[in-house]
């Protein structure tokens, strides 16, 4: 027992040791440099279409000793199934050597993909979290210098180099946000201060145009060069090491908390003050969806939430970042999860408790065929298919075309990807089972020389032939 | 599905000068017949000035077109796109070079057709002469037939071009083809090779004894000849309905038809027979009845249809158009080996362009969203207006609406007219408050302040 006391607290000794030379070191760039980069790796996976492989690369931050790497949430397009994903690799910093890793999947309220590295690479990783500080993280300073990390590309291994600037403002967009003067880290990757602990969470590049918006009026566009492989933006350091640990137990990122309130506005200060909402926020429900839990809850259409859980919404500058703070309260959310929200309906104030659910199968999630003699992929006629359409959920029948390869007899036929069948050879579709039935049966007939398919694009409906098996052309002898 | 291929052959605002070019003289090949003497002092060129509510404010165009008088009391044929309801000063210049005012009596564009009178009280002041035109039956005419085309393109009075009949039943429908008004859904049109030049626009197509076959409408753009005319027979019909109650009444059931070339086996029919219904707008009375895109039309009323090609079409959809509006359309539908019957009660057909206003304290330009509109673009109801344009610098620019917007409240109210909109206009004008507006963007509502 007292060996086993004496040993606690000389790791503990040990431990505090390490923190002050790491301290007594602050002066030191390159040694900071040298230890840390060890926790900024290099992702490549491969996305695999119907016809179409493309390697994808994206920065990575290693956030535990287990080999948990945090990508940030733009690097993989969202609309991907994850079964397209593939082979997932990462590069340690100027190092060729590849190494496997697995993808865990996204997650709903960081909107960061996690990816787990082998085994083997684990002891070459360093967390990001051992440069964490103790207690709550400093916040950097307006003119406080910060650094982090740059990969070059691939035919040059990765190789890091430093990167440094000085903060010019933070901001709550909702989650508390710096922007330095110039790139300070890749996307993805840490920010440190100059006594190398962690400040922050490099964002994509992307994010810069956000701020650009919000400049200007609603709806306002602009056009912005940024540098991808670089960012000036980032998130503290306290919104994002309580998350770290929130690695999903499924690829698809189940579950994800549903409240069915779509098109959250922002409003402006002339409106909130003509609301009479004093200093908070408000905002406009566009569209509460069919057989949501907002729905069943009683919410309507054009309903202002104003607080959520008893809390008056929070005024944002710019005020529309109080869309996505709604859409993070709920993200925060399990299904089952009661969400109390008041909202102005007219001049009245009512309660609307709603009870979470599960997301409905998100159109990435749906079933999915390809037919490769007719060049046509169909997938499952999900919810959001029918939100798109204007359609109650269960007026719900066909498939939509997901993918037609081009020049092929689909294509040649005048279908389009999101066109809906509902009707294959005359039988309607009722189910995503049926569709895949009829089409295989047609696809594999070789006395079949067409599929006629029923066709909504748009509003129009078409009867559209898809040719099959077509004649050998006569050649000139 | 209707590519606007077809451009309106009379300019929108400013002239193009045309070059004048001296041909050398020849003799003349024959004796104009009596009859096209006549009809050519019955030609008449129409300058209109009409109101435009872009932008956000109140502004004058200037338009100009060709003319044919039908009648000694004054009456005059031209195109819906040479004069409109939107016209404020309208000006007839009659073969005699003198100038007469002239009023809107009747305006149709689905046939491209507007009736105008004469300010008959100020000819019969000044004594002033005029002939009128006589119809021929475009029924008759047949490809390669010899006509003229009589009109003012581009302001040169009383202008003679000669050409064929190309093809006497040429299938065009455009959605937004007059002035963006929808055009030719129950017509077809005559072609014709006769030099068609902006400025043309509502003049009369005749035959060699100079009577009135068709009303020259619009032309290819950059292409050599390809002029099309609204057949004489269409517009005695619309002329009928115009000169009683200055617009025509049709009838609506909400089918989208489609021809049937080379899907007959599909559908195990037998050739010429039945048409395709490619789609069945949304909440309309056919929608209501069951019907769906892709069902098969054999016959309305029971007399058979055929559209197997789509020139058949506008015959097809002119017959549903006239019957009364509310009264029942039996249509019969193919339904697997046999056929039913299913009772369609009518409604008025709309334009999907509503009426159009400015609100100028505001610098809001709008336009009724219609129930034709609201279907098209999938709206609950028909409740709103579009903002069509915006001026920079007024409130409702500075309160973040754009064009596009649909202002569904104002002040909390649903807005159901632009009358209730004017009122609360007119007292923002009197004493400017803040006034809260809903408005719509595509699927997202969002508010807005519109304030001094």
């Amino acid at each position: 027992m007292i060996f086993a006391r004496f040993h606690r607290g000389l790791r503990a000794a040990l431990l505090a040791a390490a923190v002050v030379s790491r301290l007594a070191a602050a002066a030191d760039l390159p040694t900071l440099w040298a230890e840390r980069v060890k926790c900024a790796v290099a992702v490549e996976y491969t996305v695999e279409t119907e016809n179409d492989r493309r390697s994808m690369f994206d920065y990575g931050t290693v956030v535990d000793d287990k080999g948990t790497i945090v990508l940030p949430a733009g690097s993989i397009e969202a609309s991907l199934p994850p079964g397209q994903l593939k082979d997932f690799k990462i590069f340690l910093p100027g190092d060729p050597t590849v190494w496997k890793a697995e993808y865990l999947g996204q997650d709903a309220f960081t909107g960061w993909h996690f990816v787990r590295a082998e085994e083997k690479v684990r002891s070459r990783l360093v967390p990001v979290t051992s440069f964490a500080a103790h207690g709550p993280s400093p916040v950097p300073r307006i003119g406080e210098e910060l650094w982090g990390v740059g990969f070059r590309t691939k035919d040059e291994d990765f190789l890091p180099y430093l990167l440094k600037s000085e903060l010019s403002i933070i901001q709550s967009l909702p989650d508390r946000t710096g922007t330095a003067l110039q790139e300070v880290s890749g996307p993805g990757l840490p920010v440190f201060n100059r006594d190398g602990i962690l400040v922050g969470l490099a964002l994509e590049s992307g994010e810069q145009q956000f701020q650009e918006y919000s400049q200007m009026n609603r709806g306002g566009e602009t056009i912005l060069l940024v540098d991808v492989e670089e960012s000036s933006i980032f998130q503290l350091a306290d919104e994002v090491l309580p998350y770290f640990n929130r690695i999903p137990s499924n690829v698809d990122g189940r579950p994800l908390a549903w409240l069915g309130a779509d098109g959250l506005e922002p409003m402006d200060r002339d409106v909130a003050n003509f609301l009479q909402l004093g200093a908070q926020s408000g905002a406009v429900v566009s569209e509460v969806l069919d057989g949501s839990p907002a729905a069943k809850a009683g919410m309507q259409g054009h309903d202002i939430i104003i607080a959520v859980d008893g809390r008056p919404l929070p005024r944002f500058r710019p005020d529309r970042v109080v869309s996505e703070f709604l859409e993070k309260e709920i993200s925060r959310h399990r299904p089952g999860d009661l969400m109390r929200l008041t909202v102005l309906r007219g001049a009245a104030h009512v309660e609307v408790t709603a009870r979470l659910e599960d997301a409905p199968r998100l159109i990435r999630e749906a079933r999915r065929q390809y037919f490769d003699g007719m060049g046509l992929t169909v997938r499952e006629f999900v919810y959001g298919d029918a939100v798109q359409r204007r359609l109650k959920s269960s007026e719900t029948s066909g498939v939509i075309v997901h993918f037609v390869k081009s020049s092929s007899p689909a294509a040649v036929a005048g279908l389009q990807p999101d066109d809906w069948i509902k009707e294959i050879d005359g039988v309607p579709i009722t189910s995503y089972d049926a569709a895949v039935d009829r089409l295989k049966a047609a696809s594999q007939d070789p006395l079949r020389t067409e599929c006629v398919l029923l066709v909504s694009h748009g509003g129009d409906t078409a009867v559209l032939r898809v040719k099959l098996n077509p004649e050998p052309a006569a050649v000139p002898k | 599905m209707k590519p606007a291929i077809l451009n309106l052959i009379f300019p929108r605002s400013t002239l193009a000068l045309a070059a004048l070019v001296v041909a050398a003289g020849r003799p003349a090949q024959a004796a104009v017949s009596r009859g096209l003497n006549q009809l050519l002092d019955s030609v008449v060129c129409i300058d209109v000035r009409e109101v435009n509510f872009e932008e956000g404010s109140r502004r004058f165009e200037a338009s100009i077109g060709s003319g044919v008088v039908l009648s000694d009391d004054g009456l005059i044929l031209t195109n819906a796109h040479v004069a409109s309801p939107r016209a404020v000063e309208i000006n007839v210049t009659l073969a005699n070079l003198e100038h007469v005012g002239a009023k809107l009596v009747g305006w149709d564009h689905w046939t491209d057709l507007a009736l105008l009178r004469l300010d008959m009280d100020d000819v019969r002041r000044r004594g002033l002469r005029f002939s009128h035109a006589e119809f021929g039956d475009s029924n008759k005419l047949f490809p390669g037939e010899t006509v003229y085309a009589v009109g003012t393109p581009y302001g040169l009075k009383r202008t003679v071009t000669r050409g064929i009949i190309s093809n006497t039943s040429r299938y065009f429908e455009d959605d937004r083809g007059v002035d963006g008004f929808e055009t030719g859904a129950f017509n077809t049109w005559l072609q014709t090779d006769a030099a068609i030049n902006p400025g043309n626009s509502g003049g009369p197509l005749v035959t060699e004894d100079g009577r009135v076959v068709g009303i020259t409408s619009r032309a290819y753009l950059g292409a050599n000849n390809l002029g099309f005319a609204i057949p004489a027979n269409v517009a005695k019909t619309t002329i009928a309905g115009l000169v009683h109650e200055g617009s025509i009444t049709r009838s609506y059931i909400g089918i989208v038809p489609s021809p049937l070339q080379d899907l007959e086996k599909f559908y195990a029919l037998a050739l010429d027979t039945g048409m395709l219904i490619a789609s069945v707008d949304p909440g309309s009375p056919a929608a209501r009845a069951g019907l769906q895109g892709g069902d098969i039309l054999l016959a309305v009323n029971h007399r058979p249809v055929d559209a197997r090609f789509p020139e058949q079409l506008p015959a097809i959809q002119n017959f549903i158009a006239g019957q009364p509006v509310g009264s029942t359309v039996v249509l019969t539908l193919k339904d697997g080996p046999k056929e039913r019957d299913v009772p369609v009660v009518t409604e008025r057909l709309e334009s999907s362009m509503g009426e159009e206003t400015v609100f100028e304290a505001w610098g809001l330009s709008v336009r009724r969203v219609s129930r034709a509109y609201a279907r098209e673009n999938q709206l609950a109801d028909d409740t709103g207006v579009l903002v069509i344009g915006i001026r920079p610098g007024y409130p409702a620019e500075e309160a973040g609406l754009a064009a596009g917007d649909i202002i569904t409240r104002i002040n909390r109210q649903p807005v159901t007219s632009l009358e209730g909109i004017r009122k609360v206009e007119e007292a923002y004008a009197g004493k400017p408050e803040p006034t809260l507006v809903e408005a719509q963007r595509d699927r997202r509502v969002a508010l807005y302040i519109l304030k001094p």
